[in-house]
């Protein structure tokens, strides 16, 4: 899994957590964006009819889902008859080994690509890079993120936990040159480097937000205009798309576009809505000679038809990360995972298995403002506490298991209840530092280092009672 | 993996689930149309998006265009799409007492003219009053470079060509599936707020979009 490289080592959530949190200008910088994005989207929903939006936009995404199989063949085969190519990758290796070898034939030595979550799933770019060829990141966040090193740190804003002087010495540093650490003049000389790069790319890759089934196009979406160079100007255009990513037609697009783009931004579109009908047409002045649709399954099919299906109704917008206590502490990278926040906490351990993110639903308070914020009406927090329930099924943690069941059996009975409180009296003395327990011995030390424990009170009530 | 293979595996996933149907009514959304007229609206809510738009008579075109092209500091080389024919003798008119260089680049240098160009001059097949949003359908003659390379767009639409919501251009688009290889929707300039959430315009695209609403 792709992490931050003082993370990388670190295995459990909670380590990569304490790493993320002993940079103390995190949480401030996170807060602040993902405060403004809430207040936005708070905003632009104020005069409308929230809950039957929700409630529409939930129906959509469950009747596709629930027919996906119609669904995909549906736009495979309308995506054919216009000449796009669609190959279907039921893992990551296929689907970066069909692009490597599309990659190869056509000799490519330079890519430009658009933001895609799904490209960084399967980690596409290093294995391009591996094989000598350049790829070069084109919406900003990602560019930086990329110069930096690291993977982006939110859905939607990649880049949202780097200063703007971390950024001015980044773009400094890459390209040889001091920059003053004003956006707007570091915006301009992106401009002017990656513009050399979508004119001069032999293959643009791009995600995909929305594929329409009746028409086989893609809608994709984005701000900046990069999503609309990459599959206009290089001869090749190649789309990754996760398998659920699909919807009916056009029409139950004019509410999932305006829902996707209000949760994440608070605007009601964004800049750039591009609809992908297929290569250029022979009449056509200008587009790419090859289009090429990679469905990508990589453990989605595995999620259908069980408590967990939903998760797989998002749309990506981001607006469970901004309102999540514990994204906004450790950030995008505190996660170890493509996708952080409450859907990367839902979404990886079910993809990648219990064995490597087992850990993640824990990364949760369940305090329940994910499901209360997504507009699909995804049960986010059920899904983390039933993915706990799982997790401890496989895991079988022997030790912790036995130690609840002695607890529990000691606290069945009056006497039982006595003598342990009597035992953690005398044994918490050396532990309690200003009427707190801060520091326990293992294994409980695992729940003091990070929060501090009420002591046993000096009398319990039975004997206050008696001397009353 | 066989596509055939690939749905198998996703229909049998799925035999035990229940059907679920597709919304029948469907509430307004953040870009549904609302009882102002689209004419009023579609400048309002432009912009929000860093674009400009006015309404101008026909008659008074040339001047607009002149006034637009006058209004800021950049060079005056534009090219232009040929979707503004119906307005050809306004456009020249405009483009002459604006003292700009006016370039209808052949098909195969359209490109390396459009990457050099200061202004990008098309039509539009729509306008969204409740977004103020532009559908941009390339085509034979109208290429995508013209409204995506220049640092400037400037867009002639007619009145009649506006539409109250997004909820009108979905059968447009579904139409348009088959004689297009890529519509798409243009709301105001490029913009990212990728540093530090500051909003910063023209960062691939064009930084300043006008339009121009003929009556």
């Amino acid at each position: 899994m792709a992490m931050t490289p003082d993370a990388a080592v670190r295995k459990r959530f909670e380590d990569r957590a304490d790493v993320q949190l002993r940079k103390r200008h995190l949480p401030l910088i996170i807060g602040r964006a993902t405060d403004t994005r809430e207040a936005r989207r708070r905003d632009i929903f104020a005069e409308l009819d929230l809950p039957g939006l929700r409630n529409a936009a939930e129906a959509v995404r469950a009747h596709t889902v629930a027919n996906l199989h119609t669904y995909l063949d549906r736009f495979a085969e309308r995506a054919e008859a216009r000449g796009t190519k669609v190959f279907f990758a039921a893992t990551a290796e296929e689907a970066v080994s069909y692009v490597r070898t599309l990659a190869a034939k056509r000799g490519a030595r330079l890519i430009a690509k658009a933001k895609s979550m799904a490209s960084e799933e399967i980690h596409l770019s290093p294995a391009l890079e591996a094989d000598g060829i350049e790829v070069v990141e084109t919406d900003l966040g990602e560019y930086i993120v990329q110069l930096a090193k690291e993977p982006p740190s939110h859905i939607i804003a990649p880049a949202v936990h780097k200063s703007r002087t971390e950024i001015a010495r980044l773009l400094a540093a890459h390209h040889g040159r001091s920059l003053p650490d004003d956006p707007e003049v570091l915006t301009a000389f992106a401009r002017e480097v990656l513009r050399r790069t979508f004119l001069e790319a032999d293959i643009g890759i791009s995600g995909v937000n929305f594929g329409v089934a009746e028409t086989g196009s893609l809608a994709l979406v984005t701000n900046e205009g990069n999503g609309r160079m990459v599959t206009s100007l290089p001869p090749v255009h190649v789309a990754i798309m996760g398998m659920e990513r699909i919807v009916p037609s056009f029409e139950e697009l004019s509410l999932l576009l305006p829902m996707l783009v209000a949760s994440a931004t608070g605007r009601p579109v964004s800049t750039y809505f591009s609809f992908i009908n297929g290569p250029r047409l022979p009449d056509e002045v200008d587009g790419p000679e090859e289009v090429h649709v990679v469905v990508l399954d990589n453990g989605r099919s595995k999620i259908l038809g069980t408590e967990y299906q939903s998760i797989l109704h998002c749309i990506r917008c981001g607006a469970c990360q901004n309102v999540c206590p514990v994204y906004r502490q450790v950030g995008g990278h505190g996660y170890g995972a493509v996708y952080g926040g409450p859907i990367g906490a839902v979404l990886t351990p079910l993809l990648v298995g219990f064995e490597k993110a087992g850990d993640l639903p824990h990364a949760s308070s369940l305090c329940g403002a994910c499901t209360e914020v997504c507009p699909v009406k995804i049960p986010l927090h059920e899904q983390l506490l039933a993915l706990r329930r799982d997790v401890a099924r496989e895991q079988k943690p022997v030790v912790e298991g036995l130690a609840f069941r002695a607890w529990s059996t000691a606290w069945r009975r009056p006497w039982g209840y006595r003598l342990l409180a009597r035992l953690a009296r005398a044994g918490q003395g050396m532990f309690v530092r200003g009427g707190r327990i801060r520091k326990a011995p293992p294994p409980l030390s695992r729940w003091t280092n990070r929060r501090d424990l009420p002591p046993v009170a000096r009398r319990t009530f039975r004997e206050r009672w008696k001397d009353r | 993996m066989e596509r055939a293979a690939f749905l198998e595996r996703v229909r049998e996933r799925l035999s035990g689930v229940g059907g679920f149907d597709l919304p029948s009514v469907v509430p307004l959304t953040p870009a549904s149309g609302n009882g102002l007229p689209p004419v009023e609206r579609f400048p309002i809510e432009l912009a929000k998006s860093g674009g400009l738009a006015r309404v101008v008579p026909r008659a008074r075109l040339a001047e607009a265009v002149a006034e637009v092209l006058g209004e800021l500091p950049s060079g005056r080389r534009v090219v232009v799409a040929a979707d503004v024919e119906p307005y050809r003798a306004e456009v020249d008119a405009g483009l002459e007492a604006a003292a700009a260089e006016v370039v209808r680049p052949p098909r195969e240098e359209w490109r390396a003219e459009a990457a050099t160009a200061d202004w990008g001059l098309t039509s539009a097949r729509l306008g969204v009053a409740s977004t103020g949003s532009l559908l941009i359908v390339p085509g034979p003659e109208t290429p995508r470079v013209a409204s995506l390379l220049p640092p400037a767009h400037l867009v002639i639409l007619p009145v009649e060509h506006l539409v109250p919501g997004l909820e009108q251009v979905m059968p447009v688009l579904t139409s348009l599936a088959d004689a297009s290889s890529a519509p798409v929707l243009i709301t105001g300039a490029s913009r990212t707020s990728d540093i530090e959430m500051t909003t910063v315009m023209g960062v691939h695209g064009p930084k300043v979009l006008r339009v121009l609403l003929v009556e």
